[in-house]
């Protein structure tokens, strides 16, 4: 009897091998595949899984208010359920405004570095820049955030957002007084540091990569540095494009540096000195306290899945593009 | 002649622009280090090695401490072998459709959002478990982890030439002993440079722990199934703290994290040509 179970339990493995493709022909199991498969299905699956989970429990806030969670600019936590309402639209709106600030400051920055690197460093200085822009890219983002908040607001705050307001508050988005320093502008500022180092390190090497016999012609021809550097560079154009996207996709999923220095305020403004709010600053921040509230919890969620599809379409965009450029130049 | 004067002059300004925006970009490291060691040396020195073992309201850091070890070990337990097996899949299987999604994959969470992760792991652990715990952010980081031992993994297997491929296969050997004997041993340094610039990575994240590990800062850690603290988490939490005392156990805090993380990522650093964060 036993045996018998054996040898049928044996028999549907088998089958299950089979389908799987686990098995291939004969009898010899793939044990490649027997063991990578679980893990990458596991990594695929909590991909799925993460998806699932934001929009599950996201659900209960579209059914409730629909698409206007994210296109509403209000925030009325009250404790009477039914005169709840919430609306995302300024969280996006910060989230969008503070990476693209941030994108303007890195973007010079980066290409001046990966001029400097690639032209004019010598060996030793450009070691040392490298692997100082690769700390960079890699410190812990919380000291960027103890800084930012502690040295760079007020520095911004005493130094540029003070005198631009004295002096030029016609200007509408200069008009909003900068009172705490904490603000759209200084968490741009901050995220535009952050990012440098991972817009350089694509530019940089695209930089590197542009043919040495262009730069010889430009050079015959009686080009000065500066114009040959500009003929290079139209040619890494479409690698700047992916680096900034990058960069841009970096800067939007950045939580706790943000949430140190934006102010965390609903606002929904362009003046670059008033306090916001980020999208993962109101996860951040609000996640905490959203379980005393009914209706709080999904629209987070939802929060969530709205940064869950930017983060997914904007770096996928990028590496696309820059997956197609480096083949375009390799042949 | 004035035109290429003109021009010489544009030349000159261009370089001397170039390098000054190097220097604005390389400069806030520079001004961090100085600031974190002005800041954070003073609370050290007044509190003596009290600030590296004691609990905080003795005034030290230790559970945070030993938290963040404890996560960063934990994490890597969990994250290291299901990273390996992904990137070595990816890489013996770089045509078929799933080894392509795979590593599109990675290389879409290697950029995303970290806080994602925090919530989505509180939801499917912290939540069902009833508790904060430490297990739930280390699977948390190890999410985060992953991403850069495959990548890694994958790009190291990849400068294998392919003929060791071939003389491996010569040899009669089946797809798992020419990958797991020969191959994975031959780009063993690869791998190990993407283990330790992961867990270099995770040992300073911040917003995948908001939710999940809890915090645990006035006694020493003991089970994985309870809340626990780390370094990261307890700067968050000091700077938003309104007094002055914290603040400075806040720079105090973040002199140890700078430090460690120094200690790890500088000399994988020199020792390689390149890395990608």
């Amino acid at each position: 009897m036993a045996q018998k179970i054996s040898e049928k339990v044996s028999e549907i493995l088998g089958k299950i091998k089979t389908c799987m493709g686990f098995q291939k022909k004969g009898n010899k199991v793939d044990s490649f595949k027997l063991i990578t498969s679980p893990a990458v299905l596991f990594v695929l699956a909590l991909f799925a899984g993460m998806l699932i989970v934001y929009f599950y429990n996201a659900m209960p806030a579209f059914n409730r208010e629909g698409l206007s969670v994210y296109l509403k600019d209000v925030w009325r936590a009250v404790e009477n359920p039914s005169e709840e309402y919430y609306g995302l639209a300024s969280a996006i709106w910060g989230s969008i405004y503070t990476s693209m600030i941030a994108i303007l400051v890195a973007l010079p920055l980066s290409i001046a570095y990966s001029i400097f690197v690639v032209d004019y460093a010598p060996k030793r200085i450009k070691n040392t820049l490298i692997i100082t822009s690769d700390v960079m890219a890699g410190l812990p983002t919380i000291i960027y955030g103890i800084w930012g908040a502690f040295v760079l607001v007020p520095f911004l705050k005493d130094y540029v957002m003070t005198p631009l307001h004295r002096y030029l508050s016609f200007i509408p988005i200069f008009s909003y007084p900068p009172i705490t320093g904490f603000s759209y502008f200084s968490a741009g500022i901050l995220l535009g540091i952050m990012v440098t180092p991972f817009a350089s390190a694509i530019i940089r090497e695209a930089y590197q990569m542009t043919p040495f016999a262009y730069r010889e012609a430009a050079f015959s021809v009686g080009m000065t540095r500066y114009e040959a550097t500009k003929v290079m560079l139209g040619y890494i154009k479409p690698a700047m494009f992916s680096g900034v996207i990058l960069a841009f996709g970096r800067a939007i999923g950045e939580t706790v540096a943000v949430s140190l220095v934006i102010g965390n305020t609903f606002n929904l403004s362009a003046n670059l000195f008033a306090p916001g709010y980020t999208i993962s600053s109101l996860i951040a921040n609000q996640f905490g306290n959203a379980f005393i509230y009914s209706h709080m919890l999904p629209v987070l969620y939802a929060a969530g899945l709205a940064l869950f599809f930017i983060g997914l379409l904007v770096n996928s965009a990028g590496l696309y593009l820059l997956r197609r450029w480096e083949k375009n130049v390799s042949i | 002649m004035s035109v290429s004067n003109f021009r010489k002059a544009k030349e000159k300004a261009f370089l001397i622009a170039v390098g000054i925006t190097t220097l604005i970009a390389i400069l806030p490291l520079f001004h961090i280090i100085a600031t974190v060691l002005m800041n954070g040396l003073p609370p050290i020195v007044a509190k003596g090695p009290v600030f590296i073992t004691g609990t905080l309201s003795e005034g030290g850091i230790g559970p945070a401490i030993v938290g963040t070890f404890m996560l960063t070990f934990l994490s890597s337990l969990i994250g290291l072998p299901i990273a390996f097996l992904v990137g070595v899949y990816a890489y013996e299987y770089p045509k078929s459709a799933i080894g392509r999604l795979t590593k599109a994959l990675l290389q879409i969470m290697l950029e995303f959002p970290t806080i994602l992760v925090g919530v989505f792991v509180m939801d499917i652990i912290a939540i069902p478990m009833g508790t904060y715990s430490a297990f739930a952010g280390a699977f948390a980081l190890a999410i985060i982890l992953m991403p850069y031992v495959a990548v890694y993994t994958h790009e190291a297997m990849r400068q294998i030439p392919f003929t060791y491929r071939e003389a491996s296969f010569g040899l009669g050997l089946t797809k798992f002993k020419a990958v797991f004997r020969v191959l994975v041993p031959v780009s063993k340094r690869g791998i190990m440079t993407g283990v330790l610039i992961g867990m270099a990575k995770v040992a300073g994240e911040t917003a995948p722990l908001l939710f999940t590990t809890g915090g645990l800062y006035q006694s020493y850690p003991h089970s994985i199934s309870q809340p626990v603290g780390a370094i990261p988490l307890l700067i968050y939490t000091l700077v938003q703290s309104p007094s002055a005392s914290d603040h400075a156990m806040a720079w105090g805090a973040s002199l140890v994290l700078l430090l460690i993380f120094l200690a790890v990522f500088i000399p994988i650093r020199r020792s390689l040509k390149e890395v990608k964060l």
